[in-house]
């Protein structure tokens, strides 16, 4: 029960990380802006094994906060995914009680746009895309 | 002649509050009571009010003359992300301190904490030149926002999540001058 790095997500020439999702991008902007250092899904929790021991379920937040030790999920995608997330999150804390995690929801995420007067997008960053 | 100033004054921008969440006494007897026990806990220190431009100005008035101790203050801006900087810019001051702050007590003052992100970065600047403490005080705390966790030393209200106006706070620069925080009918943004 070891969490690992992650090395799977793609990186561009420039060594930013590729977001999956805009709202990721604006997220990483806004940490930056701020002067905040952060790492994109730069860990990989198992959180449930197979009989063989393979892991069959596992969770990378989003970001993480070397200043803070605090990893951020974004939840923004479809009404649904809250559910989906909260479940993977209480099954981190279980297994990983150390971990310190924030779950940024939906409206969270609006009203981030809105008092950073980024309302007008916010169809662009919030719903759609899958994620995995 | 009627008074300019009533009471109970009604303003252009109360019709776009959905609901008045913190009334002028609800606000009055709370600023009231920050400003006794600010007072109290800062008797024999030498106490500089740091106010956050520009949303703080109201708050910090009325709670800078409930101080009952002598006190300075101070303002200090920031520029804030937004459409023009979200691309690749950097916060950065927009009017430092005046008042050299090395060995003398800071109390932040805030009228809203949400993200904490602002505070983060004013804290971390503002504890390199030396204070002697830091402290933070704030009008209305929205907990649930919060991505940053800031000490809070003294606190008006918990705010739910809600988006508010008024006693200071604004919504592209107007509601600032309503006498009570509300919140905002969702189709005025």
């Amino acid at each position: 029960m070891v969490p690992h790095p992650n090395h799977a997500r793609p990186r561009r020439a420039t060594g930013q990380p590729v977001f999956a999702h805009p709202s990721e991008a604006q997220f990483a902007s806004l940490l930056s802006f701020y002067g905040i250092a952060w790492l994109y899904e730069p860990t990989t929790f198992p959180l449930a094994w197979g009989e063989d021991g393979r892991v069959t379920l596992a969770f990378s937040p989003d970001f993480y906060l070397p200043e803070f030790d605090l990893y951020i999920e974004l939840a923004t995608r479809k009404p649904g995914e809250m559910t989906l997330k909260n479940r993977k999150i209480r099954r981190l804390q279980e297994l990983y009680p150390e971990v310190h995690i924030k779950l940024v929801n939906r409206r969270a995420f609006e009203d981030l746009l809105l008092k950073f007067g980024l309302e007008e997008r916010s169809s662009q960053l919030v719903g759609g895309g899958s994620h995995a | 002649m009627p008074d300019p100033c009533p009471a109970t004054p009604w303003r252009v921008g109360m019709e776009d509050l959905a609901r008045v969440l913190i009334g002028e006494e609800e606000l009055r007897a709370r600023v009231c009571a920050l400003g006794a026990e600010i007072s109290r806990d800062y008797a024999g220190k030498d106490l500089l009010l740091v106010g956050v431009l520009r949303g703080v100005t109201i708050f910090l008035a009325d709670l800078l003359r409930a101080i009952t101790i002598p006190v300075a203050v101070d303002f200090i801006g920031i520029s804030t992300y937004g459409p023009s900087t979200e691309t690749g810019g950097v916060v950065r001051l927009t009017k430092d301190l005046e008042e050299p702050i090395a060995g003398r007590h800071v109390l932040f003052v805030e009228d809203v904490i949400d993200t904490g992100l602002t505070l983060s970065y004013l804290l971390r600047t503002l504890r390199a030149r030396g204070p002697a403490s830091i402290q933070v005080c704030v009008l209305l705390d929205k907990r649930a926002h919060r991505l940053i966790d800031v000490d809070i030393a003294y606190r008006g209200f918990e705010l739910r999540d809600e988006y508010v106006v008024g006693y200071g706070l604004d919504h592209r620069q107007r509601y600032r001058n309503l006498p009570v925080v509300g919140v905002l009918r969702p189709d005025r943004y």
